[in-house]
């Protein structure tokens, strides 16, 4: 005999596959350093593998991604707008797959990143690997958040999250603008292709940490409804 | 008459047996929606919740199940009516239980949302309107329990909403979660107290031989509600607060608190229930046995006997212990995010409605009223993702099950009415 009907009123949160999504965003960025340090060291075999790491790891992100989007059929009733979540997900997204990028643009031109730059280089790929961890760090209180009714410890938590991501996003952009300083003064000893393209992957992990620092505005946009 | 006379022992039994079989259903799978949400919460243990099933479903029946057994067994139709056909009365309220019993094992079978309350009245209706006469059917009546399927899902809805709010700005919402849940949760099994005993006593306990007046019944609701927030405040003080510290904040373990609340509203849901759908079982019972015993006289203000609400009683405990602990383990598997503290608020809002509507004789669904209660409590955004298809599709069952349980108990009536005749 089966229950009638009651036990499908109430379903899951659609929020279990975004936190799974950002832990492989968070493995996924981690991974990016290890791929950036073999290809400054110019080890291409290392490169190889953790690139290999960093496709595994989109490739998760896009079925948690689909997960996600299903569980969210239209019959549902939330208690955070659907849009929301929708778009906390799509910004989410967006991190595992910038990795992708920025690792397969380098290991496909066996990219050359110049010592004169190669620290400050990686202290901005860092940073960016942080902002992530800390975005991590608040769409994992969102059961807390939820548990509490947005309110208590939970909300304050988030709140200095926030800030933390802000000030880490600040130091960030010090860090980009120092980084093309470095890399200007140097410019014109370097083929030029090169140079572009030096250029764009420092635009990607810009953008890296972007997105990052939205997937946390985006949840507390949530936290505060 | 004749009817009566000759076959009088032999109809009496089989409509025990009816009865008996649709007290067996109705403790086969409705109890499961009213005892799965404690399982499910963690509240009670699957032993736990049918003993509270057992104890309180025969309480509420006893107790309060009165008023709406009448309705069902001389409220719908009128039976001074059928005073020289008492006969058709005995033929109609058996294919009723037999109408009501048989959709809902079809219907139980396949997982549709149908509702026992549902089945017995529309089957009612329908022998009494069609095997009868359109006039046997008290209309008025009947609009208001129809009115009443509309209302108790909505009532029990805002009243969940109130109370998880009030949850919400008096605990969850603070700094100190633990600490105003142990001060603030005797109040709401102060409530869970109060209203049950309330609705119990002003609804009249004559038949115990106990007669109180509106003030007596106030001063006895209070008493009992204070004895049971005692009982829950020294249940409670065992409770420790087991803190989880996740990076530099520390987080109360409050749902334990509501852990404890939740075995209180558990019983009231269960004393609820009995007081409303073992009615559905018995009334038609209570009609028939009224008939034969007097030997034909419908007497209208004849008593219940005990032995009846004892069967009824039986009747559900069997079926809880034959099928019910299973579907109770599945809805208990499946609802595992309502936690206490939505759980509690749930289960007290319906409770509340349901016993409310078991003191004026209207019988309303149990489950239907769970699932406005439910909804209440996600429209206060305690809870995710609920599913509101699951609302079509009970809106479906009701216009589907109100024709199917009158046209099985036509059926019924007829074949029975060529069989004795």
């Amino acid at each position: 005999m089966k229950s009638t009907g009651f036990t499908d009123l109430i379903k899951k949160s659609p929020f279990g596959p975004i936190q799974a999504h950002m832990l492989v965003s968070k493995a996924s960025v981690k991974e990016l350093i290890n791929f950036l340090q073999s290809a400054i060291n110019l080890d291409w075999n290392k490169a190889t593998e953790s690139r290999k790491i960093i496709s595994d790891l989109e490739n998760e992100a896009d079925a948690l991604k689909a997960e996600t989007r299903s569980l969210l059929t239209k019959s549902l009733f939330l208690a955070v707008p659907r849009e929301d979540i929708l778009d906390l997900i799509k910004l989410a997204d967006d991190i595992p797959n910038t990795v992708k990028d920025i690792s397969g643009l380098i290991i496909g031109r066996q990219m050359e990143i110049p010592s004169e730059i190669a620290s400050s280089f990686l202290l901005f790929a860092k940073e960016a690997a942080t902002i992530t961890e800390t975005a991590g760090e608040a769409v994992d209180y969102i059961d807390e958040l939820f548990q509490f009714s947005f309110g208590g410890n939970a909300a304050i938590k988030m709140q200095q999250l926030l800030e933390q991501l802000d000030s880490l996003e600040n130091k960030n952009d010090q860090s980009e603008i120092n980084l093309r300083g470095e890399l200007f003064s140097i410019e014109r000893d370097l083929p030029p292709v090169n140079v572009i393209f030096l250029y764009d992957i420092i635009n990607k992990i810009g953008e890296l940490s972007d997105r990052a620092e939205q997937v946390g505005h985006r949840i507390s946009l949530i936290a505060s409804r | 008459m004749e009817i009566i006379a000759l076959y009088g022992p032999y109809l009496l039994i089989s409509g025990c047996i009816f009865g008996f079989f649709m007290a067996w259903g109705i403790g086969a799978n409705d109890v499961a929606n009213a005892m799965g949400t404690s399982v499910g919460a963690r509240a009670l243990t699957l032993a736990q919740a049918i003993l509270v099933a057992c104890i309180f479903e025969f309480a509420g029946a006893y107790l309060a199940g009165g008023e709406v057994t009448s309705t069902i067994r001389k409220g719908i139709i009128d039976p001074s009516l059928l005073q020289d056909t008492p006969d058709l009365l005995v033929f109609g309220m058996m294919a009723s239980l037999l109408a009501a019993g048989t959709w809902l094992l079809i219907a139980s079978s396949r997982g549709w949302p149908v509702s026992t309350t549902h089945s017995i009245v529309g089957a009612i209706v329908g022998f009494a309107a069609v095997g009868i006469s359109v006039d046997a059917v008290s209309w008025s009546k009947v609009t208001s329990i129809v009115s009443s399927w509309v209302v108790s899902p909505l009532m029990a809805g805002t009243i969940a909403f109130l109370i998880f709010r009030s949850v919400q700005t008096l605990i969850l919402n603070t700094r100190n979660p633990f600490d105003n849940a142990k001060k603030y949760v005797p109040g709401y099994m102060f409530l869970v107290g109060f209203v049950i005993s309330m609705v119990t006593f002003l609804k009249g306990l004559k038949h115990i031989g106990l007669t109180l007046n509106f003030a007596q019944s106030l001063t006895y609701s209070v008493v009992i509600g204070i004895g049971i927030a005692l009982i829950g405040t020294y249940f409670l003080r065992k409770i420790e607060n087991t803190k989880q510290t996740r990076g530099d904040i520390v987080f109360d373990g409050v749902e334990k608190v509501f852990a404890v609340l939740m075995v209180f509203t558990a019983c009231a849901m269960a004393f609820a229930h009995g007081s409303n759908d073992v009615a559905n079982a018995v009334g038609p019972l209570a009609a028939i046995v009224s008939v034969v015993e007097s030997g034909g006289e419908i007497a209208a203000k004849s008593s219940m006997p005990w032995w009846i609400l004892l069967l009824g009683g039986g009747g559900i405990v069997a079926g809880l212990a034959t099928l019910g602990y299973k579907v109770i383990e599945t809805v208990g598997r499946n609802i595992t995010e309502l936690t206490p503290s939505r759980g509690f608020a749930a289960e007290l809002a319906a409770a509340t409605t349901v016993v409310l509507a078991s003191g004026i004789g209207l019988p309303i669904s149990t489950t239907h009223t769970l699932v406005g209660a439910v909804l209440g409590v996600g429209l206060a955004r305690g809870l995710s993702a609920i599913d509101l298809s699951v609302v079509s599709r009970i809106l479906i069952s009701w216009v589907i099950t109100l024709p199917v349980g009158a046209g099985l108990s036509i059926l019924f009536f007829f074949t029975l009415k060529s069989i004795f005749s």
